[in-house]
């Protein structure tokens, strides 16, 4: 099932499929686009294929069939090409614990080719993001997940690129976190950034994103556009999915 | 890219405790190391004048120099032996020499400190092979499979950041970050050695160069070990106790290893076999000249000419010398034949240790040391051969003085006693002095080239390694 977006689509999963070399089906032919100014969100159980979907994005495995693309490139086949259109924020964001925040942001803002920020630009982002700036000169070693996370997204948006990734972001964080986190996807939004994020909290989804998918067992068993599940509960719907229901009957 | 990969990884490391608590302990080893080779020197060096003073003291007092049947030489000690002691501590330093005959040195600083024997010397020798070597495990089991569990890796590699330069980089970055600040502290280290008053030629300084620069490619081994390792793991335990394994087998078990089993496969009679034998000759040849000696008869006076006792101990004394230059070629035959022998086997034996040795880099790198510091193998036989040559000289000097070949001979003397003239005292300082001279520098780099090489090989071989282990490394 794929939903038909009009323009062109900045993140693009073409049947994607992956299967490991232990013989399980962790993909199973999956499409979707992500366009730009778009927040796509994956929900789905542990194991449903939302990391192996971000994986393929990223080129750390290669597809058993289909394509990942971004920006139109085929990530498998131009991989460092592809990935310099392309941000990402893992679960859990450790970077270097004897590093200060900021020097981690120049570390990774040169990795991903910017090399021409100043300290007045880290200190902006780390501002944006939330991090006090009492925070910016100190070790990450005594940062709490949170501000860890924050110190993440700050590095997905340095790199300045059309597409971000996000791996499970709002897991672990008090709800005052997951609400500044709310607040700072919509903002990418507006920028035009393309979101694809995997998470397991219906509720931030539901609040955030333009385009929900549940998935289950490597496949996407719904794709639908948030503004056509206003109203409906949204988690008896997400139950219904991992019990097996096919949409139908989900939505009957 | 590689620039920033390299300064991140430098930056990494020297900011760590544990570089912070792990280096701070070594350089003060370092120094240590240097502070206590300068003063072990200089007690050396007391010791080896004060032994040199009492043997001519000796000698004081002698009329003849008939009465000096034996006299002794010394090793001297050498400024870099502190430093890499190698078999310097074991060998004999102090040979008698009589003139003739086979020498043997005796009275190693081991015999007569045995005490040094239980623990051994802190050497640089030893503070590379086991502490810095685990100072480069340390620095460098986590490179890849730390960056794996920290995340780090996944949120680098989401950059269009190539495998090769990443690798590069951390390679490059944590060899430096080990590299400088240890140069750092030998470099003051070596500086103690001038301070403290020890003498160093251009030569050793060149000598002490090249030692250190062994060290730092074994160390630069097993950090590039280290990486490679990391990079063929998931885990940083797992990593480590793979180096941990790793480093006893290069370390502790490899280099004893190939000693016993080259012992099993090359047999070489012991020394004592080889005495056992020469002394059944001797005995023999003792016997049958005792037989001659009872058949020596002096020529009967001619008539009208009287009794001349000088003229029949002439005679007697020539007899004796003759038999005993008979006697002493066929044992230096003999003994020569037993002893080169032996030799070949030793050399056949200590080859094969060697090359099975040489897969540890811990072999390679006690080789190589130890022959630039003059302390390998061959300074036995160095020094065994100068002491032979010393000995000619000697024997010569000794004939000139006594006019008979001097080495334990029995001779017969008349002696004219007349009360009033004093005999003269000799003067020991006629006589020659022993001067050993170190290998020289020549030699010990040629002996020391492979090893070097064998070094070299081993750091591009982990190095390659790494690169070829991360390439397909499982960078989720």
């Amino acid at each position: 099932m794929m939903l038909e977006v009009p323009g062109a689509a900045m993140l693009e999963a073409v049947t994607l499929t992956k299967r490991y070399e232990d013989g399980v089906l962790a993909l199973d032919h999956v499409s979707f686009a992500v366009k730009p100014g778009q927040i796509f969100a994956m929900l789905g159980a542990n194991g449903a294929g939302k990391t192996t979907a971000i994986n393929l994005f990223l080129n750390f495995i290669e597809p058993t069939d289909g394509e990942a693309r971004i920006d139109g490139i085929v990530t498998h086949k131009e991989p460092l090409l592809a990935k310099q259109r392309v941000a990402y924020v893992s679960e859990n964001v450790m970077l270097y614990p004897n590093f200060t925040a900021v020097q981690n942001l120049d570390y990774f803002a040169r990795l991903g080719g910017k090399t021409g920020y100043t300290k007045d630009d880290y200190r902006s982002v780390l501002l944006r993001v939330g991090l006090s700036e009492d925070a910016h000169n100190k070790r990450l070693k005594g940062f709490s997940k949170g501000m860890r996370q924050k110190c993440g997204i700050a590095i997905a948006i340095l790199k300045d690129a059309p597409a971000i990734l996000l791996d499970e972001p709002t897991s672990g964080l008090d709800p005052k976190a997951g609400f500044e986190f709310q607040q700072l996807l919509d903002s990418l939004r507006t920028e035009g950034k393309a979101i694809l994020m995997s998470t397991h909290d219906i509720f931030r989804a539901k609040e955030v994103a333009d385009i929900i998918a549940i998935m289950n067992n490597g496949r996407i068993v719904m794709q639908e556009p948030a503004s056509r599940l206003l109203g409906q509960d949204l988690e008896r719907l997400y139950m219904q999915y991992m019990a097996g229901h096919t949409a139908a009957e989900a939505v009957a | 890219m590689l620039r920033t990969i390299i300064e991140k990884e430098i930056r990494d490391i020297i900011g760590s405790s544990k570089f912070a608590i792990s280096f701070g302990v070594c350089a003060a080893l370092i120094l240590l190391c240097f502070v206590t080779g300068a003063v072990n020197y200089k007690t050396s060096q007391a010791q080896y004048e004060a032994a040199k003073a009492e043997n001519l003291r000796q000698m004081e007092g002698l009329t003849d120099w008939f009465s000096v049947q034996q006299h002794r030489i010394f090793l001297p000690p050498h400024p870099l032996a502190s430093l890499v002691s190698g078999v310097s501590n074991d060998i004999g330093r102090t040979t008698e020499v009589r003139g003739r005959g086979e020498l043997n040195a005796d009275g190693s600083r081991y015999a007569e400190d045995p005490v040094y024997a239980v623990f051994r010397f802190l050497d640089l020798e030893f503070l590379f092979q086991v502490v810095l070597s685990l100072l480069a495990i340390l620095l460098g089991y986590d490179a890849i499979s730390g960056e794996k569990e920290r995340g780090t890796l996944r949120l680098s590699f989401s950059n269009g950041l190539p495998r090769a330069t990443y690798i590069l980089g951390k390679l490059i970055g944590s060899f430096l970050a080990l590299i400088v600040p240890l140069l750092l502290a030998l470099a003051i280290g070596s500086l103690i050695y001038p301070i403290l008053g020890v003498p160093l030629s251009g030569i050793d300084w060149l000598r002490l160069a090249l030692i250190i620069l062994a060290g730092l490619l074994f160390v630069g081994a097993f950090l590039t070990l280290s990486v490679m390792v990391s990079a063929f793991t998931q885990r940083t335990s797992s990593s480590f106790l793979v180096l941990l394994v790793v480093w006893i087998g290069a370390v502790l078990i490899i280099p004893r290893a190939s000693v016993l089993l080259a012992g099993r496969m090359v047999d070489v009679p012991s020394v004592d076999e080889l005495a056992s034998q020469k002394a059944r000759l001797a005995s023999q040849l003792m016997e049958e000249d005792r037989t001659r000696m009872s058949e020596f008869n002096t020529p009967p006076a001619a008539p009208g000419e009287d009794f001349e006792p000088d003229k029949m101990l002439k005679l007697f004394n020539t007899f004796m010398d003759s038999l005993a230059d008979a006697r002493d070629k066929q044992m230096a035959e003999f003994g020569g034949r037993l002893n080169e022998d032996r030799a070949n086997k030793q050399q056949a034996q200590e080859r094969l240790a060697f090359s099975i040795a040489r897969v540890s880099p811990s072999a390679s790198f006690a080789l190589a040391t130890s022959a630039l510091a003059g302390t390998d193998m061959f300074l036995k036989e160095h020094y065994r051969d100068q002491t032979m040559d010393y000995q000619q000289e000697y024997g010569k000097f000794m004939k000139e003085k006594t006019g008979l070949n001097p080495g334990g001979r029995m001779v017969i003397m008349l002696r004219d006693d007349n009360e009033n003239e004093k005999p003269k005292e000799i003067d020991p300082s006629e006589m020659p002095a022993f001067k050993y001279a170190p290998p020289a520098f020549a030699e010990s780099f040629g002996r020391a080239i492979f090893d070097l090489g064998l070094l070299a090989f081993f750091n591009l071989l982990f190095f390659t390694g790494s690169v070829f282990g991360f390439l397909r490394y499982d960078v989720r």
